[in-house]
């Protein structure tokens, strides 16, 4: 019989740095949960991070980590499911890990579809610098570095997911712990990319009203749309009066980039034997 | 006076088939175990426009491309020009030009020099109905009358050309046609036949090659690059084996990402590799950071070419030395090893793996765009180099695991994911030995100990260099990289012409076999540096740990974007040796 996993057993010891009233606490508590959920071997899992208040998470999960470098969490994590194409590789981080620094590789890796699950804690803010504006800061927003409010239009990451090509995207409120870890679970399931944007109100550096003030936009998303509709998936996004929670964007029929490699692989070895350094070096010689 | 050592250079445009000629040159030498040395020039063009190449053949063992060549083939009076400063024919040279080139000779003519107008174009027409066999017409002149082995190129033009019949045939009648029409001029011609023994055939490889070629045999199973000039090759041909053997390859989106994924691939197990060129290397310089900081194993292949920024993509330079070895913020222990020639390059990437993976530790080799990217044959049996595996923990290891765990030599032990006992979180932040976040100034200290000493058990096991020339000399040359192709054959040139110069080549960058070079100074009177940077990267390094004592240092040093050559080597050698001349100072 095999061992059964329970959220306390993805916890690790080392106590979040994380401030009092920080949603980021939610989605840990939640990552704990799905992991369970999912009966994921805590040896076969790497999370891996960048830099930032919620890129520390790695350290407070029990599986093997990566803390980063800021914005390179997914070609690190990248690097390791191409290598060990059976680990299960999540990423998590924040907006301005993602989009700002990481924004080439979040591009990159959704149009790519490698299988990894991707986890954005969205406070729109830079926390762990202490609050300047981030690409995710509404426009007009007073922050340290735009003290007469922030002059540029913001992003919305899920609109920037679905464009780039990931083949699963869904939103959700941290504080909302049933839907984070039922949404948590279909991503790490989803084959192919997967963009979980979850917002995680900053209540040290966005107000301490941040918290009950999203909660009230949050609605679920309607059930009757095709949600392998770019166009109708996108309606859910740059919203401003409402907070759309749940999968906005799916798609199931497009083969992931490492299924993509193994046909390539099958295709070229073709049931050969493997070549040797004597098939390679043969390649050098002249008259060929 | 028929010769052992022969220089063909080919000039044209594209579709000149100047390309295919050349390689066609370098593999008929190949084929009858010559020594061969091919390098290739472009213009700007992408497509098109001038090209020319340089085939040096020759019997005995040769390390540098020509300074001068001997035979030239000039289709094009207009793009030889280009060319000029490059491909500079000797005194008693013998020139093939296009006879209905409506443009002058680019040569002025000297006593000794044949200028050889040939109808190349009209011979192709006449033999085959069309132009495009010039290259072959020309193929079977040289030939015929340089001694190249006429049965092996016209079976490497059967091959290169044995799905398209109508094409086979052509081109084997204009092989023919060549052969008989350098018998026909053959009287007129000074000889230079080459003269050799045929041997057993050699491979035909280029440094960047012989480095994908060591990534397979050192277990290399994935690689990340982004493309990038002179170092695409490593990508192109792990691109084509890796699939082949299991492993897989990412093009990334930069260089950033390239440098990510290798650390991600490492992190998870498998032996992993980037390659680049200077402007890579810089876009990398945080991630090694991160690989040092971490210990993960990881080789960094850096191609050089002339910088600062874009520089001169297509052109050598050894001016990377110091980005190798210093770049990156905070301290950052790194091995970097520069190989000299393309066998080297695939000895310097065997090593650089089995340190990286027994240190765990950020490896760069160094190359340049000259070993990188020409063509050289060497023999399959000097491609053989004891690799070293990644040592995992042991069961009594994994008991209260530490992977960062202070040992004597630095090394700690890694787990790979998989491993039940073995979960750790890893970071850039300084860590204690569990790899937990740790700001503490003590720790702080420790590990920085704990991974620099590491470089004290790399030293102490890898001290690679060379030592030629006499035991006890008046002069001692020091180079790296490829420099020692120019260098060693100047070196044994003063040294037939009865002088004291010996010469020491590390192929051991950093950490530095200061001990063999401290045995080399006391071998040797005074010292001359050769390297081709502006700012004599080489000899400033060397400053930072060596002591010249009252030792005459000179050096030799100038931009790349221009090959060093045998000549300036020679000159170098003895200017210093010339009790008249002051040493150089360096003022930069």
């Amino acid at each position: 019989m095999s061992t059964v996993y329970k959220p306390a057993d993805y916890k690790s010891e080392l106590k979040p740095v994380w401030c009092p009233g920080c949603g980021d606490y939610g989605v840990l508590n939640s990552l704990h949960r799905a992991m369970a959920e999912l009966q994921i071997e805590p040896w076969k899992a790497c999370v891996v991070s960048g830099i930032g208040c919620s890129s520390r998470l790695p350290g407070y999960v029990t599986t093997y980590g990566f803390n980063s470098l800021h914005g390179r969490a997914l070609p690190i994590a990248s690097g390791m499911k191409l290598a060990r194409p059976e680990l299960d590789v999540i990423v998590v981080g924040g907006d301005g890990d993602g989009i700002a620094i990481g924004g080439n590789h979040l591009l990159h890796s959704a149009r790519r579809n490698l299988d990894l699950t991707y986890i954005m804690m969205d406070n729109e803010i830079y926390g762990l610098t202490k609050g300047q504006a981030a690409p995710t800061t509404p426009t007009g927003d007073k922050t340290k570095s735009t003290i007469y409010g922030n002059p540029e239009p913001s992003v919305d990451p899920c609109e920037l997911a679905i464009s780039c090509g990931a083949t699963w995207v869904a939103r959700a409120f941290s504080g909302d712990v049933k839907t984070v870890v039922d949404l948590m679970v279909k991503a790490v399931r989803h084959k192919g990319f997967s963009f979980l944007n979850i917002i995680s109100p900053c209540v040290t550096f966005r107000g301490d009203d941040q918290f009950t003030k999203l909660r009230a936009k949050v609605r679920a998303v309607p059930e009757d749309y095709d949600k392998s509709d770019r166009g109708a998936a996108l309606r859910f996004t740059r919203e401003t009066d409402v907070l759309t929670s749940g999968v906005l964007y799916e798609v199931t029929d497009v083969r992931s980039f490492g299924d993509k490699l193994q046909d390539i692989a099958h295709e070229v070895q073709n049931g050969k034997p493997m070549p040797g350094m004597s098939d390679i070096l043969k390649t050098f010689q002249p008259g060929l | 006076m028929s010769t052992k050592d022969l220089t063909i250079a080919v000039v044209g445009s594209g579709g000149d088939g100047v390309v295919t000629l050349g390689e066609m040159i370098a593999q008929a030498g190949a084929s009858v175990g010559l020594h061969v040395i091919k390098t290739e020039a472009y213009g700007p063009q992408i497509r098109g426009g001038e090209s020319s190449c340089t085939v040096r053949l020759s019997a005995d063992p040769i390390a540098s491309q020509s300074d001068k060549v001997d035979v030239l083939v000039t289709f094009n009076w207009g793009d030889f020009a280009r060319f000029r400063s490059e491909i500079v024919p000797k005194a008693d040279a013998v020139i093939f030009h296009e006879a209905n080139d409506k443009e002058e000779s680019k040569l002025e003519a000297t006593p000794g020099m044949r200028q050889v107008p040939v109808p190349f174009v009209n011979l192709a027409k006449e033999a085959t109905g069309g132009a495009a066999a010039k290259n072959i017409v020309t193929l079977g002149i040289l030939c015929e009358l340089f001694g190249l082995p006429i049965d092996p190129v016209r079976s490497a033009v059967e091959k290169k050309f044995r799905k398209k019949a109508t094409a086979l045939e052509m081109n084997l009648k204009g092989f023919t046609a060549g052969i008989e029409y350098g018998k026909s001029i053959a009287a007129e011609i000074p000889n230079k036949r080459l003269e050799y023994t045929p041997g057993t055939p050699k491979l035909l490889m280029s440094g960047n090659e012989a480095a994908a070629v060591a990534a397979v045999h050192a277990g290399c199973r994935f690689f990340a690059g982004y493309p990038i000039t002179p170092s695409s090759e490593v990508l192109h041909f792990l691109g084509e084996w890796l699939p082949k053997l299991g492993g897989s390859v990412l093009q990334t989106e930069d260089e950033l990402a390239a440098i990510g994924a290798v650390v991600g691939g490492s992190f998870a197990g498998v032996k992993s590799l980037t390659a680049t060129s200077g402007p890579g290397l810089s876009l990398m310089s945080e991630m090694i950071g991160l690989a040092a900081m971490a210990e993960i194993p990881t080789v960094i292949i850096n191609v050089q070419r002339g910088g600062p920024s874009t520089g001169i993509p297509t052109k050598s330079e050894q001016s990377d030395l110091w980005h190798a070895v210093y770049g990156s913020h905070g301290d950052t222990p790194r091995v970097v090893i520069a190989a000299t020639d393309a066998e080297d390059c695939f000895h310097a990437t065997v090593d650089a793996f089995n340190i990286a993976e027994e240190f765990q530790i950020p490896v760069i080799m160094l190359s340049d765009q000259l070993i990188g990217q020409r063509r050289e044959t060497l023999s399959a049996e000097n491609l053989v180099h004891d690799v070293t595996e990644r040592t995992l923990p042991s069961e009594e290891e994994l008991e209260n695991y530490k992977r960062y765990k202070i040992t004597p030599n630095g090394v700690s032990p890694m787990s790979i994911p998989g491993m039940v006992r073995g979960m750790y979180q890893t970071n850039g932040l300084e860590h204690d030995e569990t790899g937990a976040p740790n700001a503490g100034y003590i720790t702080h200290e420790v590990m920085n100990e704990k991974r620099y000493r590491k470089m004290w058990a790399i030293r102490d096991k890898y001290h690679m260099c060379t030592r030629f020339g006499p035991e006890k000399a008046d002069l001692g040359v020091i180079c790296w990289g490829s420099s020692k192709g120019a260098v060693k054959e100047a070196v044994e040139k003063a040294n037939a012409a009865g002088l004291r110069v010996a010469a020491f080549v590390p192929q051991m960058i950093y950490p530095f076999p200061k001990r063999e070079l401290e045995a080399f100074m006391e071998s040797v009177g005074q010292l001359l540096i050769v390297e081709l940077n502006y700012t004599a990267q080489f000899y400033r390094y060397l400053r930072t740990f060596m002591d010249f004592h009252d030792k005459r240092v000179s050096v030799h040093k100038r931009s790349g974007g221009k090959l060093l050559s045998v000549t300036e080597v020679q000159e170098a050698i003895s200017r210093v040796l010339n009790p008249e001349v002051v040493a150089t100072e360096v003022l930069v």
